[in-house]
């Protein structure tokens, strides 16, 4: 019983993870109607460029803003190269195509700079589990937890409380409406590519203590945590954090009874089967087609 | 095939037997039989790709279905080749249909997700199943032998050089036969397909189906040419190197995807040799830069457009001479490779060639249309079905009632239709008129109420299904399937004609030959019959919107339908357009066919209907003859509001 | 104020507009009436950069804005409450006002007393009021339509644009959104109202254009229209 509980604290702050990624799927589907399929990399290339700085001696709290910072920026080239042009020509496969070209060369970029092994990340906080509700929980994941949790209330305070984060909310609802009020749905959309890599590259330097940190960290994660998006509705902020908290405890409860290397098996099946069943999502709402 | 591609085609097939015979060297022979087995697959992946326009990135998956179903056969059960190869392509095309399920409701994004997630999942089954695919270790599969005859390396060459040239002429017959067009209509316009009688679930999984069953043949082939297999070989690179192969060859072209198909298994090694790289980038920044300034004096493009691909490959020529080595970057330049064609050369290099070379409208691989001649009686009288006779009600509604989370679109609308009429829907916008075409037509499903057409009940019943029992229509923003012939749209609609299957594509059979052969003479007629007759062979798309909308109606006179519903065909015509929609209308009336009209020219409207039904926030205000109608006190106070002078 | 000359617009290959001139005046209110599909809204869009025209000319306040962004021309005074409504739905009544102000409080524009005028804007529609703080999605059509008048006055423009705001409404509700257009007349707004139903349209403005497949039919003082048949002509057909 113990070891389940374990495996459920686990599940769970791998859970907040994905959602937070989802979350990132969510916020550019809304304001554009595109997703980043390089949106794992910019997990990976938080977690290494965090790395790095980390190794470099500067702290592991002032590192995470840089980190942030650095996916604004990464996001935004992401959105200028890729997606701009593509929803210029209306071309879905056009987005499509060069968000995983873009997400390929991020990840070459990353095997080359930083090798293709997996490396150690240096945790922060102590490495000794601390006892939560008669099981062990390790502290860094508690921080992932709550790590995930101010990140995405702070971005839900933005979108309530400043007048900036209601023009986002506002594309999101109607584009051609939030121009008529003088937004420029363009930047809007800019900034919402840079704030899903922010998130992602968050997600990852607050991740890689706890697992292997490499080139290769973010292809699996990207889907898999785009499986949460759906089953969230790609709308529904509340149905990611309950979608990524089931697929996560379901993946540590597989990899330990079943086996490790089937481990990403369920999250892959889950996709499938929602999107074979109920494409909108357990929380999304369908959408009523225009002819 | 015509008589200069057929010529083309023997050449190259010599050229390319001939080929291990002018070098003894087994590298390059394997090599060149790696591009035709890769070439294979890219044939079906095009079918996916590049006619219903989905991305597909679980053909690595797909492939590996193949290969390993080969070495598995041979490895467990020691099967020879006559068992093998059908086996490959049986069970692989198995799992294609397995991938369609979770395809078949999602399209864009989504799809593209599902096929990773599949590719993935198949990619992990082979290395953990170990007890059957010895997982990471891998399986030794020797070449196989025919008969007794162990095959060597020219052997096999010359094996699958055929079975390429077979897949090959299978491929095109598909493609160029009423089920390739089916598979573009579902990217044209899923909803008009359906509305044709082409279930997008169907073929969906069809083109999933027979994509995949190429690929387990390639990945058969692949096995027994490399004569080791190992799970990580089908991963998430190899299906983007696919992807990248068949939009950089060139979509819906055979050449394409051999061009394709020779790019990706060149370019890693030309990456593996420095110098040579260095040479061939330098190169490519002289042409492109020369190309350039071509296009910029001659006006064809601009500076700005070509801004980016002159500094890119300069930049590329240069890094190249910077680094010790290239190979750790070659996902790097296939990244880059990617968003060049996307943006630059949609039509890969094969299309880009033809654009160059070739007058529009010649491409079109039709039959000399002089020798066929356009069925005089393309519009079938329609049929008396059920014994309804003129006058009697072929369609009734009663009590329609379409809710849209509060919103009643429909509130309670009976529709009584009377064979051999033409009946006019009108009332302001937002009425309710399009969304009650919709519900007549299983687009959207009624939350209450009953339709009968011709004795059965439509409701709850499939837009595809309800097309083929006798209801055809046209739409209000016009959904042609822009990329075809105005005579490949009409076919589309004539695709309930066909009974041909696969098999009797495939080889040709008299059967599809005559099918094929009165499709085009019926759909002539057609063309003819709503004065399209000259625009036959042009694409839909380059059409004037007033053509558009007439070849609609011809594509929907194809169903042979009892009734027809036109939504608005008069919007946005001019005057001269507009009587000829009014000629084309009467004598689709004079053949019997039944007709619901849309529209808001009430000159219109008053002049063809026998009757006319007016809708106002979903309900029916007034209903009756043209006349009746226009002096109705509630209908002036519906169109103009308030008390009218 | 705001001068359209010669208008030609349409989407992709159907041209709907072939040549359109109209003038609306500082002050007044100027109505573009025609039955559907004759290309009202399309004008409006081209106005307030919904969609490029193809060719013609419009100004605002002396500055060209036919090849501007629409986000550029709100920036520049023209509001547009578009057809349809198209409220921000899952954002309340305030913040849908506030969003309206978004060039004021973003430095676009004269800033003003943003609080204020959102105060006033609740006061002169009460049943916002009421529902300030409900979600907008959840209105009724009416409510919605008055929020999204509102919304566009809250720009303090120099021009608003009125698309169809009867569309889809009872007519008790259609009543009551024309004493809240006439109010705002009496407040010196300048409007280019643009609407399906003819009548009430006619009764609030003071000059009027017919539009009929795209080209402006007959034009005249509001009160002279009235009574011209060539504006039934218009809708129902039948001998011009």
């Amino acid at each position: 019983m113990e070891i389940f509980l374990q495996l459920v604290y686990s599940g769970i702050a791998l859970g907040m993870i994905y959602a937070v990624i989802a979350f990132g799927y969510q916020l550019t589907f809304q304001t554009s109607d595109t997703l980043n399929f390089g949106q794992g990399d910019a997990l990976m290339l938080g977690a290494m460029v965090g790395l790095t700085l980390v190794n470099r001696g500067i702290n592991y709290w002032l590192m995470l803003p840089i980190v942030i910072a650095f996916g604004l920026v990464q996001g935004a080239v992401v959105e200028r190269i890729g997606v701009a042009p593509a929803i210029k020509i209306k071309s879905e496969f056009g987005w499509i195509m060069s968000t995983i070209a873009l997400g390929i060369i991020f990840k070459n970029v990353a095997e080359n700079i930083w090798g293709r092994d997996d490396l150690k990340f240096p945790s922060p906080l102590p490495e000794s589990p601390i006892k939560f509700l008669g099981a062990n929980v390790l502290p860094m994941e508690l921080l992932v937890v709550v790590g995930a949790i101010v990140m995405m209330l702070a971005v839900e305070f933005f979108n309530r409380k400043t007048i900036y984060g209601k023009a986002v909310v506002a594309t999101f609802n109607d584009r051609d409406a939030a121009k008529l009020m003088g937004i420029n749905t363009g930047l809007v959309i800019t900034f919402s590519y840079a704030l899903s890599s922010a998130t992602a590259g968050f997600a990852g330097a607050l991740i890689a203590p706890l697992t292997l940190t490499g080139a290769t960290m973010g292809a699996v994660l990207g889907l898999k945590a785009f499986a949460v998006a759906i089953i969230g509705g790609l709308t529904s902020g509340l149905g990611i954090i309950v979608g990524g908290i089931i697929l996560g405890v379901a993946e540590t409860t597989t990899g330990f009874y079943l086996s490790t290397g089937y481990k990403d098996v369920p999250g892959l099946v889950l996709l499938l089967l929602v999107l074979a069943f109920k494409p909108s999502g357990l929380f999304g709402k369908s959408a009523i087609k225009k002819v | 095939m015509n008589s200069k591609s057929l010529i083309t085609g023997v050449a190259g097939a010599a050229l390319l037997a001939a080929f291990p015979l002018i070098t003894g060297n087994p590298y390059y022979i394997h090599m060149v039989g790696t591009i035709m087995i890769y070439a294979i697959l890219l044939f079906g992946l095009d079918i996916v790709v590049g006619y219903t326009g989905q991305v597909s990135l679980g053909h690595a998956g797909l492939f590996g279905v193949g290969s390993y179903t080969a070495g598995v056969l041979f490895l467990k059960l020691g099967a020879p080749l006559w068992l093998i190869i059908p086996a490959s392509i049986g069970v692989t095309a198995g799992f294609g249909a397995l991938l369609a399920l979770p395809a078949l409701r999602v399209t864009g994004p989504y799809l593209a997700m599902v096929t990773l997630a599949f590719g993935t999942i198949i990619q992990i089954l082979i290395n953990e199943m170990d007890f059957l695919t010895e997982g990471p270790l891998g399986i030794k599969v020797p070449k196989p032998s025919i008969g007794g005859f162990q095959l060597d390396e020219h052997g096999f060459y010359w094996m699958v050089l055929a079975l390429m040239v077979i897949s090959l002429v299978v491929v095109d017959r598909i493609l160029k036969s009423q089920l390739g067009r089916a598979f573009e209509a579902l990217r044209g316009s899923p909803v008009a397909s359906d509305c044709m009688g082409v279930s997008v679930y169907r073929y969906k999984v069809y083109a999933f189906v027979i994509s995949a069953g190429f690929a387990g043949l390639a990945g058969c082939l692949y096995a027994y040419s490399e004569q080791y297999i190992s799970p990580n070989t089908y991963n998430f690179e190899l299906t983007v190197l696919f992807l990248l192969a068949v939009i950089m060859g060139g979509r819906k072209t055979r050449s394409g995807a051999m061009l394709g198909a020779a790019i990706i298994v060149l370019l890693p090694k030309l990456l593996d040799d420095l110098e040579m790289f260095r040479q061939v980038a330098t190169v490519l920044a002289v042409l492109m830069a020369v190309g350039a300034v071509v296009g910029i004096l001659r006006k064809m493009t601009t500076l700005r457009q070509m801004a980016l691909p002159v500094v890119g490959t300069i930049a590329l020529a240069g890094f190249s001479f910077w680094l010790e080595s290239i190979t750790d970057w070659r996902l790097s330049i296939f990244g880059l490779m990617i968003l060049f064609v996307v943006y630059y050369l949609q039509d890969g290099i094969v299309g880009f060639a033809i654009s160059l070379f070739v007058r529009k409208g010649v491409r079109k691989n039709v039959q000399a249309m002089a020798d066929v001649d356009a069925a005089k009686d393309a519009i079938m009288q329609a049929a008396n079905t059920g014994h309804i006779e003129p006058g009697q009600d072929l369609l009734t509604a009663t009590g329609i009632l379409m809710q849209f989370g509060g919103l009643k679109a429909i509130n309670q609308v009976d529709l009584h239709i009377r064979r051999g009429t033409i009946h006019g829907l009108i009332g302001p916008n937002g009425s309710g008129k399009s969304t009650m075409m919709n519900v007549l037509t299983g687009i959207y499903v009624p939350t209450a109420g009953s339709i009968s057409f011709a004795g059965s009940s439509v409701v709850g019943r499939t837009s595809s299904d309800i097309a083929l029992s006798g209801i055809a229509r046209t739409f209000q923003n016009v959904q042609l399937f822009g990329e075809m012939t105005a005579l490949q749209n009409v076919q589309v609609g004539l695709h309930h004609t066909f009974a041909s299957n696969l098999v009797d594509v495939s080889l040709h059979s008299p059967r599809y030959k005559r099918e094929e052969a009165a499709s085009v003479a019926r759909g002539l007629g057609l063309i003819n019959f709503v004065g399209l007759g000259d625009l036959a062979q042009e694409e839909a798309r380059n059409l004037p919107y007033g053509k558009q909308r007439l070849l609609e109606i011809a594509r929907a006179l194809a169903l042979d339908p009892q009734l027809l519903l036109l939504d608005e065909p008069a919007a946005g015509l001019t005057a001269p357009d507009i009587k000829e929609l009014v000629t084309i209308i009467r004598k689709i009336r004079d053949h019997g066919i039944t007709v619901i009209l849309i529209e808001h020219h009430m000159d219109v409207v008053m002049s063809i209907c026998d009757q006319v039904s007016v809708l106002d926030f979903g309900q029916k205000i007034a209903e009756g003859k043209p006349a009746e109608v226009q002096a109705d006190e509630k209908v002036i106070e519906a169109y103009l509001g308030g008390t009218a002078t | 104020m705001l001068t359209i000359k010669n208008l030609e617009a349409g989407y992709g290959k159907v041209q709907v507009l072939h040549g359109i001139s109209i003038d609306v005046p500082k002050g007044k209110v100027v109505t573009l009436i025609g039955s559907n599909g004759a290309g009202k809204t399309t004008t409006m869009r081209a106005i307030s950069g919904m969609i490029k025209p193809t060719a013609g000319e419009i100004v605002l306040n002396g500055k060209r804005i036919d090849n501007l962004e629409s986000y550029t021309i709100a920036k520049l005074g023209l509001a547009h409450s578009p057809e349809g409504r198209r409220v921000f739905a899952t954002m309340t009544v305030t913040d849908n006002l506030i969003l309206g102000a978004f060039a004021r409080l973003t430095g676009s524009r004269p800033k003003g007393d943003v609080a204020g005028d959102l105060e006033r804007a609740l006061e002169l529609f009460p049943r916002l009021k009421e529902r300030r703080l409900q979600l907008a999605g959840t209105l009724s059509g009416g409510e919605q339509q008055m929020l999204a008048m509102a919304r566009a006055v809250m720009l303090n423009p120099e021009v608003v644009l009125l698309d169809e705001p009867s569309m889809g409404l009872a007519p008790i509700l259609v009543e009551e959104v024309f004493r809240i257009i006439e109010d705002l007349k009496s407040r010196g707004v300048t409007m280019l109202l643009v609407e399906q139903f003819a009548a009430a349209a006619l009764k609030v403005a003071d000059y009027g254009y017919v539009l009929e497949n795209g080209r402006i039919s007959v034009h005249g003082d509001a009160s002279k229209l009235r009574d011209d048949p060539a504006v039934r002509a218009a809708y129902l057909g039948g001998g011009h």
